[in-house]
């Protein structure tokens, strides 16, 4: 439709005489944005801006009434309630568990799969399929197969002797549980990013420096991990961003608990917004959440550029 | 003392039989060098010599040991890459301590080396940029550098001119003779160029379907080719190849031996001559002006395009009918499965 309308325009600019050619460019130009910008401005920038104004206000969903309340949500947020600090925590630990983990699985990974071999395929769409199937689908799996009686995972530590946990019932076990079940879910993407990455560097580097006498170990560390470093440095931000968001997973294996072991900041928004109807609080958070991952992005970013000077 | 010996050397890729049988000697300190069309299996012995692919048959020796199970590290060879495959994140310094680091050579030690190897290239201030910072003719000064650090037994280059333009290439073409010279180490050099494969080899070697067709000093190659395939493959413009008919007298004064089916004449060993008296008339077709001398296609009477250098004052005018000799002495003959007779 957009070809369409594009080509319409474009057939009465080419034959409309008063439009110089600079202007019949932009307005190209301008047609071709206007689908992402749209976009853009109703899906993106409204609500962050519908945020900023909800953050202000206390506003209960039932009551259907809006009170200007000034920067009270974010004192309360961060000053009165310890239940912040220990949902921060709970993301802080689900991040840094999930990050370095699932990074070093799809760098492994990559490795193993970058190079052609029999049934290289096979193995990549296996490792790259639970990221396209349903994370509500996903989550309730897993919660079968980790129950703690009968449970498919306790099952096969039975096997080896091992009397396993109740794992979703437990604080920490939750935890690690989630971290686990969501790298195995998310780690083909990161995977497939390596794979790409690797196989763009050209072999001659490899050969070369193999030929110095290199081993495998001193061309992986002084070659192919310098050479990988902006694609790590994109994954490590989108990993760490995305790990930070993480709710359908929360929601549907946990809820957020037991004991609000796994209760995470997102879960912890929609929590406040949609089962207290505190829309308000809620937006306060949602604000203070997106000022974490961006401060995180931002640091990331820096400490790699001051690594390669 | 670094001998290299090839002994019926095969490769296969698969089912696919790429090198078929190579065997040569290489002396110490021999320039050698290896050309052939695309796809002949240059780049492919050059990596076998190399470790970088495996043997699937035959022997190979360097410095009178068997290396086909030794590690490409271990052969005491370096290898100079037509894409020059510098890391791109190190710089030129680091590239060139590369292979010293790795083998744990103290730090003092590389350093020294290093400065030595720059200062035979005229690389020292360049030595804290990174490939990206340098031209092409740097990258390879830098390639051949890194090459030379290790101190090998044994150069390998695999077509490290081809990303040059023309006079960077005649240039670096000399500093690599020059290099020769001074290090009078073993050299193994792949090209599809025949003038550099001329101008530098002790010897070369002219590789055709992953087999070696003949081995010689250029002037044995020019001189004496014992193929067409050869005889057409040096030289430059290439040898006329005209059918020997019954009764067409080509060969002025020589005796034209029996089992010769066709007579090879190099455009330089041609001239031009009155028609009424040559044996060999055409028409000038295309005259190409080079400045020192004039590239005649002159088509012949039977048929064929004959290729004439004609250095002697103006060139004939396109369509002028012209008479072709040759001179006694420069004629090849062949059979007619293409073998000089
Ligand atoms: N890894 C490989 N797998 C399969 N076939 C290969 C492989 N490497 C080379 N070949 C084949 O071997 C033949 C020789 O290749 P090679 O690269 O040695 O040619 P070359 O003489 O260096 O050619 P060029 O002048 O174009 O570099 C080619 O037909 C090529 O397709
Ligand atoms: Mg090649």
């Amino acid at each position: 439709m957009a070809g369409k309308a594009f080509r319409d325009n474009a057939a009465r600019a080419a034959g409309a005489p008063w439009l110089t050619l600079k202007t019949r460019e932009m307005l190209e130009a301008w047609l071709f944005v206007s689908p992402t910008l749209i976009g853009f401005l109703i899906f993106f920038l409204g609500p962050l801006v519908a945020i900023f104004y909800y953050s202000t206000t206390e506003w209960n969903l039932l009551s259907q009434q809006a009170t200007f309340v000034g920067l009270r949500n974010f004192h309360n947020v961060l000053l009165e309630n310890p239940d912040f600090w220990h949902v921060v925590r709970n993301s802080v630990i689900f991040a840094l568990g999930l990050v370095p983990l699932n990074m070093a699985l799809a760098l492994s990974l990559a490795l193993a799969l970058s190079r052609p071999f029999f049934g290289v395929v096979f193995f990549r769409t296996v490792f790259f399929a639970p990221v396209v199937t349903s994370a509500i689908a996903w989550a309730i799996v897993w919660k079968f197969m980790l129950q703690g009686e009968g449970g498919a995972v306790n099952q096969m530590l039975a096997w080896i002797g091992i009397n396993g946990p109740n794992w979703l019932r437990e604080p920490n076990w939750a935890m690690a549980a989630v971290i686990v079940t969501r790298v195995i879910k998310m780690v083909g993407l990161n995977m497939i990013l390596y794979i790409a990455a690797l196989q763009s560097i050209p072999r001659d580097y490899e050969e070369a420096a193999t030929l110095e006498g290199a081993s495998r170990w001193q061309v992986f560390r002084m070659i192919t991990w310098p050479l990988l470093a902006p694609t790590t440095l994109v994954i490590m931000v989108l990993t760490t961003i995305g790990s930070f968001k993480v709710f359908d997973h929360i929601y549907q294996m946990t809820g957020g608990g037991p004991e609000n072991g796994t209760l995470v900041l997102a879960f912890y928004i929609y929590q406040q917004g949609f089962k207290f109807f505190n829309v308000g609080y809620a937006a306060a958070l949602a604000l203070i959440m997106f000022v974490i991952v961006m401060a995180l992005t931002l640091v990331q970013v820096m400490l790699r550029r001051r690594d390669m000077e | 003392m670094t001998k290299v010996l090839l002994k019926d050397i095969r490769k296969n890729f698969g089912t696919v039989e790429v090198i078929r049988g190579v065997d040569l000697e290489i002396e110490d300190g021999e320039f050698v060098v290896f050309v052939g069309p695309s796809g002949c299996g240059k780049s492919t012995l050059l990596r076998l010599i190399s470790g970088l692919e495996h043997i699937s048959d035959g022997e190979l020796h360097i410095g009178g040991r068997l290396v086909n199970e030794v590690p490409a590290a271990r052969r005491g060879v370096a290898m100079v890459f037509q894409s020059y495959a510098l890391y791109p994140h190190l710089t030129v310094r680091d590239n060139m301590g590369f292979g010293l680091k790795v083998r744990k050579v103290p730090a003092s030690e590389r350093a020294r080396r290093v400065s030595e190897a720059a200062a035979t290239l005229k690389l020292e201030p360049l030595l804290d940029r990174f490939p990206r910072q340098l031209s092409g003719g740097q990258r390879q000064r830098v390639a051949i550098g890194r090459a030379i650090v290790g101190n090998p037994d044994v150069f390998l280059f695999d077509e490290p001119l081809s990303n040059l333009d023309a006079e960077l290439r005649v240039h670096m073409r000399s500093e690599i003779a020059a290099l020769h010279q001074r290090l009078s180490t073993t050299m193994i050099y792949v090209t599809h160029d025949q003038i550099e494969a001329m101008t530098l080899a002790d010897k070369i070697v002219v590789l055709r379907d992953g087999r070696i067709e003949q081995v010689g000093s250029p002037r044995d190659l020019y001189d004496s080719p014992r193929t067409i395939f050869v005889a057409q493959f040096i030289g430059s413009p290439k040898m006329n190849i005209l059918p020997l008919a019954d009764g067409q007298p080509i060969a002025l004064g020589a005796s034209v031996p029996a089992t010769a089916t066709s007579v090879g004449i190099r455009p330089e060993h041609l001239s031009l001559g009155q028609p009424s008296n040559s044996t060999l008339r055409g028409k000038v077709g295309l005259a190409e002006y080079t400045g020192a001398v004039t590239l005649l296609h002159v088509a012949l009477d039977g048929g064929q395009t004959c290729l004439v250098i004609h250095n002697q004052g103006p060139a004939p005018e396109t369509g002028a009918e012209v008479g072709l000799r040759a001179e006694p002495g420069h004629l090849h003959f062949f059979d007619k499965e293409g073998r000089a007779v």
